[in-house]
């Protein structure tokens, strides 16, 4: 799946999605088990919370809206990457929980996962995602022009949060 | 009124050509068609019945005669030669190619217009009260924070993929023609005690299947506050709205669920932390957006023109018109000026291409260049000086646009029903022919006093039936269409549902019903009383006795 960071195609993505079902077949989460930086979901890590954090590896987190997001942004400082999933393209919660993540401080990588395709990813940007996972079968060189398509904004975004009265 | 500059033209500009690219993409097959549906539904393009439907955006019910002479060329060029006024002062044009859209929409566009956010689930087109600024009684046009919350809400990356659909409206004051009571948010400007002017919130109206009035969150909030507000309101929803159902997925369904004290906590709590902030509005700002609804120039000697009382004395036809068709200026010596999109046996709403034209040349010459739709689906010169009315009137009369009917059982809201709309349990045009035929004597309608008549073709209830003194649904049975009254149901001050009449009635039975509902209201009406006011006092059960009773 591409990896666009920064609008461009990033070729080497150091960040593995270990699913549940691995993760519930391993005894340990030492490194031995699992090697680099392991991105787990956030049920996943509040249950085994000091284990995941002893690792020497970065620790990213996934959620969607149906997750306890008090619990995220309360983990926020210990995960280097937090991947908002989109279960569908329709489901817009993503683009809040990211304003959100932005305004508690968030520094890390906020990437957008799932059902996420060239018509949503200037809004995405706009709202705080700096990472956008794009599967194989949506994705075209083209869409890197998408982030242009619009060149004016009346709200702000996250790079410039002025709304246009302010600028 | 508000006029473009260069950030408002790029982004229409840009968007046109987005969603020439995104046509193009899913005639070439790359994208989706699920995804494609819901990308055109957020440029306004719905596909019905017999073709693609087109609803351009009119922010607040405000047109120039420029644009108006556009939507006309439009109608002429890329349409059947008319097009319809909807209850959220948009326009919908019924026939329009699918591979033609980006070129309207270009065309939209070199006219300060677009249909950007007028379906989809997303921020709607903010209404308004169609007599803003020119009535007595008002605090402050509303139209200058309808602006505000029209750039907020244009684009907005965060709530372009709401639960479900967003509306917004505004009032100036204490009367309410924006049916804002049963919109997502109601905004109504209001003073404090320490003789301040904000907003008292409502949130979590609206009708569909399951009608809900607003209910308070705010008793003020101070003007400044007003976007950030706003934002947390969207926040909350957008995170917390039911997304599994689409017909629990409204705010009123989120606020029902919760309860209004519980969503107001939340939202105060979302608002900590936008309060004060960026989106805060300033003085600037403010004062800026109001500098575009400044009262006009106004003849300070137009009270002093006799020549109109004497046209009224001579025409009776005339004096009619204006009896029924204008309504009180807050200037000495003019008049507001109702477009009536209501004549005989034509659908409510619909309009040719040349009477738009016409309407246009009207409010250039008569109206300061601006016309206003309504929330009940007619047209409004807002500024006619009382000597010009007579002209207005015999223009207007020979185009079929002075029935007058305003106000009246004829001025009905009807949505299309199964004649283009897809999703139509029954056919409403008919049944409003029908109405029509019947109650023809319009003496008799004056008599009996302003009624609110709306029909929906189903339960969607895009013609608001819920909130009329009489409305009308169609329902299907077994394959045939029926209809089910609701009486006492108000889109105003004092919003209200209605209360259902009793079992559905047949299509050819329905104007019989009506007599028999007005009957009762002649026989129980104690002097000039309207007919809602009767209703709160008497009830249902004397219009359900008429109405069911066994014939002997
Ligand atoms: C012909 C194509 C149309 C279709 C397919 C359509 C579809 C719908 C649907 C599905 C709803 C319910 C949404 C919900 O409750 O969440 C709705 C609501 C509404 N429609 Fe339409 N509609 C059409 C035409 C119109 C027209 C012509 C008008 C104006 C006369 C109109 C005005 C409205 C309004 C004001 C509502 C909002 C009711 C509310 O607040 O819940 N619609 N429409
Ligand atoms: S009320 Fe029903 S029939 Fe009428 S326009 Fe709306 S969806 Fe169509």
């Amino acid at each position: 799946m591409p990896l666009l960071i920064n609008q461009k195609i990033v070729e080497n993505d150091s960040w593995q999605l270990v699913d549940i079902e691995a993760l519930e077949q391993l005894q340990d989460l030492s490194d031995a088990d699992i090697q680099g930086d392991i991105i787990v979901p956030l049920a996943f890590y509040l249950e085994h919370r000091d284990q995941l954090l002893s690792r020497s590896g970065r620790l990213g987190l996934q959620v969607n809206g149906d997750d306890d997001l008090a619990a995220l942004y309360a983990e926020q400082a210990n995960v280097a990457l937090i991947a908002v999933e989109f279960p569908t393209f329709r489901d817009g919660r993503g683009f809040s929980i990211a304003r959100q993540l932005v305004r508690i401080g968030f520094a890390g990588e906020i990437r957008a996962v799932g059902d996420v395709a060239r018509d949503r990813l200037a809004h995405m940007q706009s709202c705080g995602f700096n990472a956008f996972l794009i599967p194989e079968d949506r994705f075209s060189e083209e869409d890197l022009s998408a982030f242009a398509e619009v060149s004016v904004n009346y709200q702000g975004t996250v790079a410039d949060p002025r709304p246009i009265f302010r600028r | 009124m508000y006029q473009y500059n260069e950030v408002d033209q790029t982004l229409v500009d840009e968007r046109v050509e987005q969603y020439r690219d995104q046509t193009r993409r899913y005639l070439a097959g790359e994208l989706p068609e699920d995804e494609f549906l819901v990308l055109r539904l957020m440029n306004g393009l719905y596909i019905q019945r017999y073709a693609p439907m087109l609803r351009v955006a009119i922010p607040y019910g405000l047109i120039s005669s420029e644009q108006l002479r556009k939507l006309a060329h439009i109608a002429r060029t890329y349409d059947k030669g008319y097009a319809h006024f909807t209850t959220r002062t948009n326009i919908q044009f019924n026939w329009p190619k699918l591979e033609e859209v980006p070129d309207i929409l270009a065309e939209l566009a070199q006219v300060q217009m677009h249909a950007i956010q007028t379906s989809g689930n997303c921020i709607r087109n903010t209404t308004t009260d169609p007599y803003s600024g020119v009535y007595a009684g008002e605090l402050e046009d509303p139209r200058a924070y309808c602006e505000i919350i029209r750039q907020w809400s244009t684009l907005h990356p965060e709530f372009a993929y709401l639960p479900r659909k967003f509306k917004i409206a505004v009032t100036g004051g204490a009367e309410d023609r924006a049916a804002s009571q049963v919109h997502d948010i109601g905004l109504h400007l209001v003073q404090n005690d320490a003789g301040e002017i904000g907003f008292e919130v409502l949130v979590g109206g609206g009708l569909g299947r399951t009608p809900v009035i607003g209910k308070k969150i705010r008793d003020f909030l101070p003007k400044e506050h007003l976007l950030t507000y706003l934002d947390a309101i969207l926040r909350v929803y957008n995170l917390k709205g039911r997304r599994d159902n689409k017909y629990k997925a409204r705010i009123k369904i989120l606020v029902n669920a919760l309860g209004a004290d519980e969503f107001r906590r939340l939202v105060e709590e979302e608002w900590e932390y936008s309060r004060g902030g960026e989106l805060t509005l300033t003085d600037a700002e403010i004062a800026r957006a109001k500098s575009f609804f400044k009262p006009f120039d106004y003849d300070a000697n137009a009270a002093a023109d006799t020549s109109f009382e004497q046209q009224r004395a001579s025409d009776s036809a005339f004096n009619t018109w204006y009896e029924r068709n204008t309504v009180d200026h807050k200037v000495p010596g003019y008049r507001i000026a109702i477009v009536s999109l209501k004549p005989y046996l034509k659908p409510a709403g619909d309009i040719t291409d040349t009477q738009m034209e016409l309407v246009a040349d009207l409010a250039e010459k008569y109206s300061f260049g601006e016309i206003r739709s309504t929330h009940d689906q007619n047209l409004v010169l807002a500024d006619v000086k009382k000597s010009d009315l007579y002209a207005v009137w015999q223009a207007l009369d020979s185009n079929n646009l002075a029935r007058p009917n305003i106000g009246t059982l004829l001025d009905m809201i009807v949505c299309p029903g199964f004649d283009f709309c897809a999703l139509a349990n029954a056919k409403t045009l008919n049944i409003a022919d029908q109405i029509n035929e019947r109650f023809d004597d319009l003496d008799h309608l004056y008599d009996l006093g302003d009624i609110q008549l709306n029909m929906s073709g189903c339960i969607n209830a895009c013609g608001h039936h819920h909130v009329a003194d009489i409305g009308i649904l169609g329902v299907d049975k077994k394959g045939e269409d029926w209809y089910q009254i609701t009486l006492g149901g108000s889109s105003r001050e004092d919003a209200s549902l209605g209360k259902v009449l009793g079992k559905s009635v047949a299509a050819d039975d329905v104007a019989n019903t009506l007599e028999k509902i007005l009957e009762v209201f002649v026989e129980q009406r104690q002097e000039e009383e309207l007919f809602r006011d009767t209703f709160k006092r008497v009830g249902i059960d004397p219009f359900k006795e008429n109405v069911y009773a066994v014939a002997h």
